[in-house]
């Protein structure tokens, strides 16, 4: 019998070996362990045996079922390897022809610029605080103390509307409506549209984009201003952007300023951008004028606040080195395709 | 740390029920984990003293005792008028004191009844201290003093009810760890008097001679203070029932009346003690005959076997308390066995000590023992409790053990640190916390927490040497009885206070200043006036998803003026009178195509796709977030609008995934989308009020009567009055525009909200059938989904074929069903029998023919 079995697995082996796929293996597998298999009628034949000689004859037969379960077990492993070094080797690829792209788009310059701005302020505190853009001349002149004789109410400043109303010059005029509306503390920015009538030119636009802060509060000083400022500016334009207020004029800031950055492209040394003067200008600043709390019923021997305007155009046009304004509302997507990379 | 109302009450009044404490407590800065209520039991419940008690035959445990309740009125007496009660207590035995609960007790976990055990009757139950809620221990029943009278009820016995406080002990606060560290804090919190315990010592009547002690210190850096008082004649015995129940109630169990006493002393100051057996101390073998206690460090493989029976073999770097050969205990830790106190005990050294907590912990970290005495002294007791606490348990020992004092008390204090001087500014307090205090209020808090106020004084910044140093006008003010001061240039007014030593966190002024703060309460801080909340955070958040969502589809966004010409809507078909055409007019326009402000974004978007069109682009879908401007009243009405227009392919051509045109579905999608991003489902499909659209191919979806959305193709001659031949473009153009201020509106209080995650799997099963062209797929789904909604929990359209070997007026359909069972796996036959149903529905209904 043991010599039997010996030829058995020698036979196996053979048969185990030259399994090339998975099927043939299973094929074998119940040649040699299957219900009419050998193995399986000599395992049958263990109960006529004497009962002393059974379990050896039992130990036997399990350990050459062993085997066989072992051999067609390594031959599965070496099928499988096989099968995986073949998917490998396949072919070899053109990696240089085009990847698959998603079909993204983007946002426009002036969106990623004001999101940006809408980040800085928000992390510092600030609420964001819309308007509508056709105001009255009191939230745009009145309330802002513009005297009724100042230049800015020119027709040739203006867009008046008839009927009645006009098209906010600034967006100050959310500051105001919000003034009206809410008691100190306030901390806004009011991002918006605002109109003036320019004619389009490369550093003029009669719709344009601005943000304007606000901050009311007891003990509110321009030295919180120029703090506030000088945070924005490392923030938007680099750690290394300085910024400093100019003595200026506006009607409704006393002391008023103009705010400038040193100049992001030459770094301050001078350049074509900021006209050789190593200064940008950002836009008007100043301490809210007495007279702008009293006309909105805030005593301003209480609370003071500061407010600053910036221009989203200009702002875009230095970061992304755009020469000319219009180019911002043509649409075009030659253009709008170069700001796709820029998330906000 | 376990404190019991009723104990805690010795030291302070409390006046206030156990949710006000608790509130009290927590705002105090301990913080209660939980509350345990013992109520009160009935007055059925009472001592009783257990005449006789047999054990009961055929059981090896029970024991039928005679139970005198003595004047107890209760029918049920027997046999000489005591009580037969059966009990299955290991430690009953006859002439024992215990408690009873007659019938009809209500006990916290069981009421007690007449009952029959093995064929007996039992009249009541007699009572472990688990079975009356006032412990855990179920060890046996209650054992009371053999003089406690019959009768005394357990109420009385155990001064019920009566509250558990389970509190949490910050690191900080070792000076907490005791009932007293805890009614000190609340005496500054509630300004209520402070009762310390009388400490009455009696005369010392055992000579120094009789018990002569070596007491060596090794190690005075570890150990900075160790004091030993020696006692002769203790008397060990069962303690009495204050002393028990007190221990009983914070979690000990009693042991003897020595052991319990200082545990006692430690649950009361804070401060753990130890008791070693004198005449088990081994003198040093240079001074025979003189019992020794060495304090040193453990030599490097040292063994011990401490009182729970462990042993540890030390390694050198711990601390221990030794006689003058073999370590008695780890210091601070555990005691040893050889040393510890035993029935034949007659005289005891008292330990009271202290330890440096670094050298505590690691030991206790090293040998994994954790101790109510090591969890004590890893966190910095002071060397001047230690004497405090010495003195109480002295008294006790006295007072229970009938023990004789001796009249040495060992001390080795080497270095008494000197009391601690500290200033706080109340300018200092306002500036730090934010609303100022006065003088008075400062100084009752910090003295009722035991700090030493000592006098006003101008500020001095560091340590503080010499009080004199501290003197300035103010001092002279006060003197004269002046509560304001005048300031004066270079003047700050401060407080000067002696810390008390067993606060050892209090080391600075702010340290000082959170005391205050703290008592005075949180709550009395000031918020200080935030910014108006005035930002419309939803509007801003939903107008940036819909962009965004546009963008990810292959949108671009344009920028367009806010005024335009009226012109361009009647070129898309608006006629006068349509509400589009009602336009804001400009007085002073820059020239005639910017004369009135947008009704609509689409025609500068499509301005926008000719002027690209002709620059030879094919594919474009462009979008515009905007406002579009209405006369209201005076001003205006300024809605915002996304519109978007697209054209040619869905996708970025690729020459491995083909590109293919738009469709109205690719289309449909983006608005279904970007819809059900929002929540916004169930809408209602409308035909669309805009000119410039295909009527069949577009569609408006509804909320109520508001209009959220809409897609279509523009009509060819719309393109054409915008210059774009849709015949040689050969492309389709198609708009969406989504109302966002409808949209912003309808979503205010739609939130995403968790859905349990299905724990048994889906089954998915297709459909296919043959079903006339007019029949909705959504009045299909709607069928099937109403065949079992619990089970079908999605439907989705997986194939539609007209064509050959399909008759005229007819579709092939071919849906997937996902079933799902949220109780249990489903089973083919259930399937099998749903899929069933659900054709018979389709086919009474829809008159459908499976394929």
């Amino acid at each position: 019998m043991e010599e039997e079995l010996q030829q058995l697995i020698e036979q196996a082996e053979k048969d185990i070996f030259a399994c090339s796929r998975p099927n043939d293996l299973l094929n074998v597998k119940a040649k040699y362990l299957g219900k009419k298999s050998l193995l399986s009628s000599l395992y049958a034949q263990m109960r006529e045996l004497p009962a002393e000689e059974r379990p050896a004859y039992g130990s036997l037969i399990n350990e050459t079922r062993k085997r066989l379960e072992d051999l067609i077990e390594e031959q599965n492993r070496v099928i499988k390897e096989n099968t995986w070094k073949k998917s490998e080797l396949k072919s070899a690829i053109d990696l240089t022809m085009p990847g698959i792209f998603s079909s993204r788009g983007g946002l426009h310059p002036l969106t990623v610029i004001r999101r940006e701005i809408d980040e800085v302020f928000l992390g510092l505190g600030f609420e964001i605080a819309e308007g509508p853009d056709i105001d009255d001349d009191f939230h745009n002149f009145d309330a802002l103390n513009t005297p009724l004789d100042h230049p800015s109410r020119n027709l040739a400043d203006t867009f008046y509307l008839e009927g009645g109303g006009l098209l906010r010059t600034h967006t100050s005029t959310v500051q105001v409506r919000v003034m009206e509306k809410y008691p100190p503390p306030i901390k806004i920015i009011s991002p918006g549209r605002c109109y003036r009538n320019d004619k389009p030119d490369p550093s003029h636009s009669p719709v344009f984009h601005q943000v304007e802060a606000l901050v009311v509060d007891k003990g509110i000083s321009l030295a919180d201003m120029k703090d506030m400022l000088s945070q924005f500016a490392s923030i938007m334009f680099g750690k290394n952007v300085s910024s400093r207020i100019r003595p200026h004029f506006f009607p409704f800031t006393e002391p008023s300023a103009e705010m400038d950055i040193s100049c992001v492209v030459c770094g301050g040394t001078g350049c074509r951008v900021c006209k050789y003067s190593g200064w940008l200008e950002m836009g008007g600043a100043g301490m809210v004028d007495p007279n702008v709390f009293d006309i909105l019923g805030i005593d301003s021997e209480v609370y003071t606040g500061y407010a600053f305007g910036l221009g989203i155009e200009r702002i875009a046009m230095l970061k992304y080195n755009i020469p000319d304004m219009r180019i911002l509302y043509e649409n075009d997507l030659r253009m709008l395709r170069q700001f796709k990379g820029e998330l906000r | 740390m376990k404190i019991a109302l009723s104990w805690l009450a010795k030291y302070i009044e409390i006046e206030e029920n156990t949710n006000e404490l608790e509130e009290i407590l927590t705002f105090t800065g301990i913080e209660v984990e939980a509350v345990e209520n013992i109520s009160a039991l009935p007055e059925t419940v009472f001592s009783a003293k257990i005449i006789s008690a047999e054990a009961v035959t055929e059981t090896d445990h029970l024991k039928r005792c005679l139970v005198d309740i003595g004047n107890f009125p209760y029918s049920e007496k027997k046999e000489n008028g005591y009580l037969q009660v059966i009990c299955g207590a290991p430690n009953c035995r006859s002439g024992m004191m215990s408690v009873i609960a007659l019938p009809g007790s209500i006990l916290p976990e069981m009421t007690i009844t007449k009952a029959k055990i093995k064929g007996i009757e039992s009249c009541g139950m007699l009572c472990s201290e688990k079975e009356l809620g006032i412990s855990d221990n179920h060890s046996g029943i209650i054992e009371l003093s053999s003089e406690t009278p019959i009768g005394i009820t357990a109420n009385e016995l155990y001064e019920l009810p009566d509250t558990i406080f389970e509190l949490e002990i910050t690191p900080n606060r070792p000076d907490l760890l005791g009932y007293i560290g805890i009614a000190r804090d609340l005496s500054a919190k509630l300004k209520r008097s402070l009762k310390m315990p009388e400490i009455n010592i009696p005369d010392a009547k055992c000579k120094a001679e009789t018990m002569p002690l070596e007491l060596v210190n090794k190690v005075p850096d570890l150990c900075p203070r160790y004091i030993a008082r020696l006692f002769n004649k203790v008397e060990l015995k069962d303690s009495p029932l204050w002393l028990k129940r007190a221990l009983i109630k914070s979690g000990l169990r009693p042991i003897n009346n020595l052991v319990d006493i200082t545990n006692y002393v430690m649950l009361e100051y804070g401060h753990p003690l130890h008791c070693f057996d004198y005449d088990k101390l081994t003198p040093l073998p240079e001074k025979p005959k003189i019992p020794a206690i060495v304090i040193r460090r453990a030599y490097q493989n040292e063994p011990i076997i401490t009182l729970d029976g462990k042993s540890y073999v030390l390694e050198g770097d711990e601390m221990v308390i030794a006689d003058g050969i073999k370590p008695s205990a780890i210091a601070g830790i555990m005691g040893g066995n050889i040393s510890a106190i035993s029935e034949t005990t007659k005289r005891i050294v008292l330990e009271s000590a202290a330890f440096h907590p670094g050298s505590i912990r690691r030991t206790s970290y090293k040998h994994k023992i954790s101790t109510d005495s090591s969890y004590r002294f890893e966190r910095h007791l002071c060397a001047y409790s230690a004497a405090d606490a010495a003195k109480r348990a002295t008294q006790l020992i006295c007072e229970l053990t009938n023990a004789e004092l001796c009249e040495v008390t060992y001390d080795s204090f080497p270095f008494p640190p000197k009391p601690l001087i500290l200033g706080i500014r109340p300018s200092r307090y306002a500036q730090v916390i934010g609303y100022e205090l006065e003088d008075e209020k400062i100084k009752d808090y910090l003295e009722r927490l035991g700090l030493k106020f000592l006098q006003y004084g101008n500020w001095k910044q560091g340590k503080i040497n010499n009080i004199a140093e501290l003197y300035c006008h103010h001092t002279e003010e006060m003197k004269q009885g002046k509560t304001e001061f005048t300031e004066l240039a270079n003047c700050e007014h401060t407080h000067y206070y002696e810390i008390p030593p067993y606060r050892v966190d209090l080391e600075r002024e702010i340290d000082i200043i959170e005391e205050i703060a703290r008592l005075d309460g949180y709550h009395k801080i000031p918020v200080k006036t935030l910014p108006q909340r005035i930002m419309d955070r939803h509007s801003y958040r939903i107008k940036k998803i819909a962009v965004d969502y546009l963008i990810s589809r292959g949108f671009y966004e344009t920028l367009n003026y806010s005024f335009s010409e009226p012109n361009l809507l009647y070129k898309l078909g608006y006629k006068d009178g349509d509400r589009e055409l009602e336009m804001i007019t400009l007085k002073n326009p820059q020239s005639s195509n910017q004369s009135v402000m947008r009704t609509s974004l689409i025609p500068q978007l499509l301005q926008n796709l000719a002027y690209n069109l002709n620059r030879g682009e094919k594919n474009i879908k462009l979008l515009e977030l905007g406002k579009t401007y209405h006369r209201q009243d005076v001003l205006s009405y300024e809605p915002y609008f996304l519109a978007g227009i697209l054209t040619g392919l869905n996708k970025e051509e690729h020459w491995q995934e083909k590109a293919s045109p738009l469709t109205i579905f690719w289309v449909k999608g983006i608005v279904e989308e970007l819809l059900s991003f929002l929540h916004l489902e169930n809408l209602s499909v409308q035909d669309i009020k805009v000119p410039f659209l295909s009527r069949t191919e577009s569609a408006a979806y509804y909320l109520a009567d508001k209009e959220l959305a809409y897609y279509g193709k523009l009509t060819a001659a719309a393109a054409e009055k915008f210059d774009i031949d849709t015949i040689e473009l050969k492309q389709d153009i198609w708009i969406v525009q989504f109302a966002m201020e409808n949209i912003i509106n309808a979503t205010r209080t739609l939130k995403t909200q968790f859905q349990e995650i299905p724990r048994f799997p889906f089954v998915t099963r297709d459909i296919s059938f043959l079903i006339a062209d007019e029949i909705p797929y959504c009045e299909i789904v709607k069928t099937i989904a109403e065949t079992d909604r619990n089970i079908i929990s999605d439907v989705t359209a997986f194939d539609e074929y007209h064509g050959k070997q399909i008759p005229e007026g007819k579709r092939s359909l071919t849906l997937r069903l996902k079933l799902r069972d949220k109780e249990k796996t489903l089973t083919d036959e259930r399937v099998d029998y749903l899929i069933d149903s659900v054709i018979k529905k389709l086919r009474e209904t829809w008159q459908i023919i499976m394929r």
